[in-house]
């Protein structure tokens, strides 16, 4: 019961003294815990969620929820909860024109509606997110000084390169460093390995390489090659021999599964296919892990349920005094309790939107006024087919492989670049799933018997759906913003969301749409995409219809620069307006690229805890 | 529940027509008295007991040909607009687990049972779903197959 009694009390937190409060325990959250309590400091996590899945039956409650709910949606594990409540895609409409969507949490502006989510709860939105690690590319951190759009950032890939390394352990990353060789520039060490090794390409995967590889398409004058290669993830597979030089000579050891017993789970990833939204056997790396091992130094205590409501500055030095929080005893009533906490030092990690709506909602705008500005997220055109052959759709991990070659290239002085993801569960995103096969073949198409059964085969087992994720500029006008007409049920302000496509964005999405039609005429594939006008996420563009989804990589709401004018923070992510206070995760972020957010930003924490360690020693 | 067990055998034989999966395999499941049970709860026991007996008069038409049986379940059951909807519903939980709230014509025309909604019917019956053997696959989040299962071809044949 060693994490459990962590939990501590109000009252216990209110006795102690911190050295650092973290707002959030997601794995932005965990990182700083862990690194800085490792040395000795006192943490305190406020944590707005729910605590119970620090134990294993607390998570096999989650995984039985999952189990038995209608609606197998993203946050379907987690139950509702209106004291911290989480966007969820099913409470996604259809903008009605001149006024805000505003009857689910996030208030929805548009014009583009975006049915993005993330999850409040301990451990945060790893609890459900697929676990693709990519790094960015060397030429992302300079896109505005290469290709004229976008923002420059204040440090270089080769900066950020030892971080990366650190992540890549931290979350056990498993992959081939030569299926990562599409930046011109060098990206690796020449002797680097992840930590596993790869995981072994879906035998779906093979299929779609079969008739694609090598195959050349031109785009702005140059031509490209075409070949499947496999995503680095992280969940467990098998520990890379030749990374032991990276690691004081031993072989990895892969995390297992959080409990306060010993667990048999955890230890290699099985094929549920079921990453997002929750992995069974725990396999797949969550903030927990990171979490679990800050909780076993007895630095770090947690105070779950209990929302960060206002940052407080000092005005004579502009250092944050302290934070007002709102605690609550269930999830089902509104009682709850005010009080404030103080420390050295504050970290906020509450995610990018998060982050961004307490400081708004605490009237910190910063002096740049870019708080919740330059709002980025992937947003994926899906496309999807059916194979000419049986290729074993619906198993393996989400995804394994896809294609890479188009995350780089000169053509980004004119469009977004784009990676493209080999979907192992089929149509499921974008038509809801094999149980809708299933109703269809049934109910409408009258088959009972063997039929049925063929008939499932041929429709489900022959999928490909390809999730093509787009390259989003940082705009200041797509934002956070926070309007105390809009609150949840604690009174705290809800996030209000602003969003347009950019044109070079609709732009790739435009080729990527067209490479599908290529990859898909190549493969002898029947072409089943359709964008729907009433979708939510419908964008007609050039004559086109697109229904647009969002890619859960918020980013750019506290961006870094190189000062107080042009940014929120530091290269350190620190406050330049408040010296005491740190902003983490992917809000720091100028650009995204085509990298899934989440290694970056763990690599941009642990950068960062050197910063926080200076200041502490000061 | 006051289960008959002959009537428990002719759903599992009428079963093994609509899903064609054997006795063995629907057994397997574990979920045959389950399943049977929703029915009753749902739409009681004198339209169970409708349902079977209709089975009984296809299969006593049929006299063994298969060609016959399918096409008599066709007219006398799927297209009856009472027991074809129950009929495809439990189609539906063999394969996947749930039961469907049966079409609001049904409803109008046969009464609104309290139970009758959405459902899944429970972590088990989720799980046994035949839907995914049928793929040479497993439900999302369980039966995993283990490590770098998803390499190799799948065992798939037409029937
Ligand atoms: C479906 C899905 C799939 C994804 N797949 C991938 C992927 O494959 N690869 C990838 O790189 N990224 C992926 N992501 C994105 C990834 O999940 C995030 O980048 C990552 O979880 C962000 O970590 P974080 O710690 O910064 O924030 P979070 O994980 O969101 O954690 C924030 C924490 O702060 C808490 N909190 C929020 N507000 C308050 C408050 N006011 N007071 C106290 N606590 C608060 C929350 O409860 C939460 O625990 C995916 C996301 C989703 C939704
Ligand atoms: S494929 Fe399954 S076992 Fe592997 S990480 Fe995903 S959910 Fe876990």
């Amino acid at each position: 019961m060693r994490h459990l009694k962590r939990v501590v009390t109000h009252q216990t937190a209110l006795e102690k003294e911190y050295d650092v409060v973290v707002v959030g325990s997601g794995i932005s959250g965990s990182i700083i815990a862990n690194e800085l309590s490792q040395k000795g400091y006192k943490i305190l996590i406020l944590e707005a969620g729910p605590g119970k899945d620090l134990t294993l039956s607390g998570y096999e409650k989650y995984l039985n929820n999952f189990y038995t709910a209608t609606s197998k949606d993203n946050n379907a594990p987690y139950k509702r909860n209106p004291n911290a409540s989480m966007p969820r895609s099913v409470d996604v409409k259809k903008k009605k024109p001149g006024k805000p969507n505003a009857d689910s949490y996030l208030v929805q502006n548009g014009p583009f509606i975006s049915d993005f989510t993330y999850s409040r709860v301990v451990g945060g939105t790893t609890m459900h997110f697929e676990s693709k690690l990519p790094r960015m590319l060397p030429e992302d951190f300079n896109v505005l000084s290469t290709y004229g759009h976008g923002l420059d950032w204040p440090i270089n890939y080769e900066d950020l390169m030892p971080y990366y390394r650190k992540a890549e352990f931290e979350m056990g990353v498993s992959g081939n460093v030569s299926s990562q060789t599409f930046s011109k520039q060098k990206a690796y060490a020449d002797d680097y390995v992840f930590p596993m090794k790869e995981m072994p390409p879906s035998y779906l995967d093979k299929c779609v390489a079969k008739d694609l590889d090598g195959a050349e398409i031109k785009l702005a004058g140059k031509t490209y090659s075409l070949k499947i290669r496999t995503f680095p993830q992280g969940r467990n597979g098998i520990p890379n021999e030749n990374y032991k030089k990276f690691n004081n000579g031993e072989l990895f050891k892969p995390v297992g599964a959080v409990s306060e017993h010993q667990a048999e789970e955890g230890e290699r990833c099985q094929g549920n296919n079921n990453c997002t939204p929750i992995c069974p056997v725990q396999a797949k790396y969550d903030g927990r892990k990171t979490l679990a091992k800050a909780l076993g130094t007895g630095n770090v205590d947690i105070l779950p349920q209990t929302v960060a409501s206002r940052v407080v500055i000092d005005s004579a030095t502009g250092k944050v005094d302290q934070i007002v929080y709102k605690s609550y005893q269930e999830l089902d009533s509104d009682e709850h309790t005010t009080s404030t906490v103080k420390a050295k030092l504050f970290v906020l990690a509450a995610n990018a939107v998060e982050n961004a709506r307490l400081m708004l909602a605490s009237g910190l705008n910063s002096t740049s006024d870019q708080m919740g500005r330059n709002l980025m997220d992937h947003p994926y055109i899906l496309t999807w087919a059916l194979l000419p052959k049986i290729a074993g759709t619906t198993r393996g991990t989400i995804c394994t492989s896809g294609i890479s070659d188009l995350r780089n290239g000169d053509f980004r002085s004119k469009q977004a670049a784009f990676a493209v993801d080999i979907h192992n569960d089929g149509w499921g995103w974008a038509t809801g799933g094999a149980e809708t096969n299933l109703l269809n073949i049934v109910d409408n198409q009258n088959k009972f018997g063997k039929d049925l059964r063929n008939e499932l085969v041929h429709q489900i087992s022959k999928q490909l759906l390809l999730a093509n994720m787009v390259e989003m500029m940082p705009d200041p006008k797509n934002r956070i913003t926070v309007d105390h007409k809009y609150v949840d049920r604690l009174r705290n302000p809800r996030p209000i969301v602003t969003m347009e496509i950019p044109e070079y964005t609709m732009e790739g999405i435009a080729f990527a749409r067209q490479l599908s039609k290529f990859v898909f005429q190549r493969l002898g594939a029947e072409d089943y995409s359709k964008y729907d006008p009433m979708d939510y996420g419908y964008v007609k563009y050039k004559d086109e219809d697109y229904a647009i989804r969002g890619g859960n990589h918020l980013a750019g709401t506290h961006i870094m620069g190189t000062n107080a004018d042009d940014s929120v923070v530091d290269r350190n992510q620190k406050s330049w307006d408040h010296k005491n206070l740190y902003l983490v995760g992917a809000g720091s972020m100028p650009t995204i690229g085509t990298s899934n957010t989440t290694l970056t930003l763990a690599a941009l924490c642990f950068m960062s805890v050197e910063a926080m360690l200076k200041d502490l020693e000061a | 529940m006051d289960m008959n067990n002959e009537q428990l055998d002719e759903f599992l034989e009428m079963s093994t027509v609509l899903t064609a999966f054997s006795a063995y395999k629907l057994k397997g499941t574990g979920q045959l008295e389950a399943y049977f049970n929703t029915v009753v709860e749902i739409v009681g026991k004198a339209t169970m007991d409708e349902l079977l007996n209709a089975y009984r008069k296809v299969k006593k038409a049929a006299n063994n040909d298969e060609t016959v049986l399918n096409k008599q379940l066709r007219f006398q059951i799927l297209s009856n607009d009472k027991l074809g909807p129950i009929t495809r519903n439990i189609i539906k939980m063999w394969f996947i687990g749930s039961w469907y709230q049966l079409p609001n014509a049904w409803r109008e025309n046969y009464g609104e049972a309290e139970k009758d909604s959405t459902f899944v019917i429970s972590t088990n019956a989720y799980i046994e779903g035949l839907l995914w053997p049928t793929i040479d696959s497993h439900p999302p989040g369980a039966k995993a197959p283990g490590y770098g299962t998803w390499a190799s071809k799948p065992q798939i044949s037409e029937l």
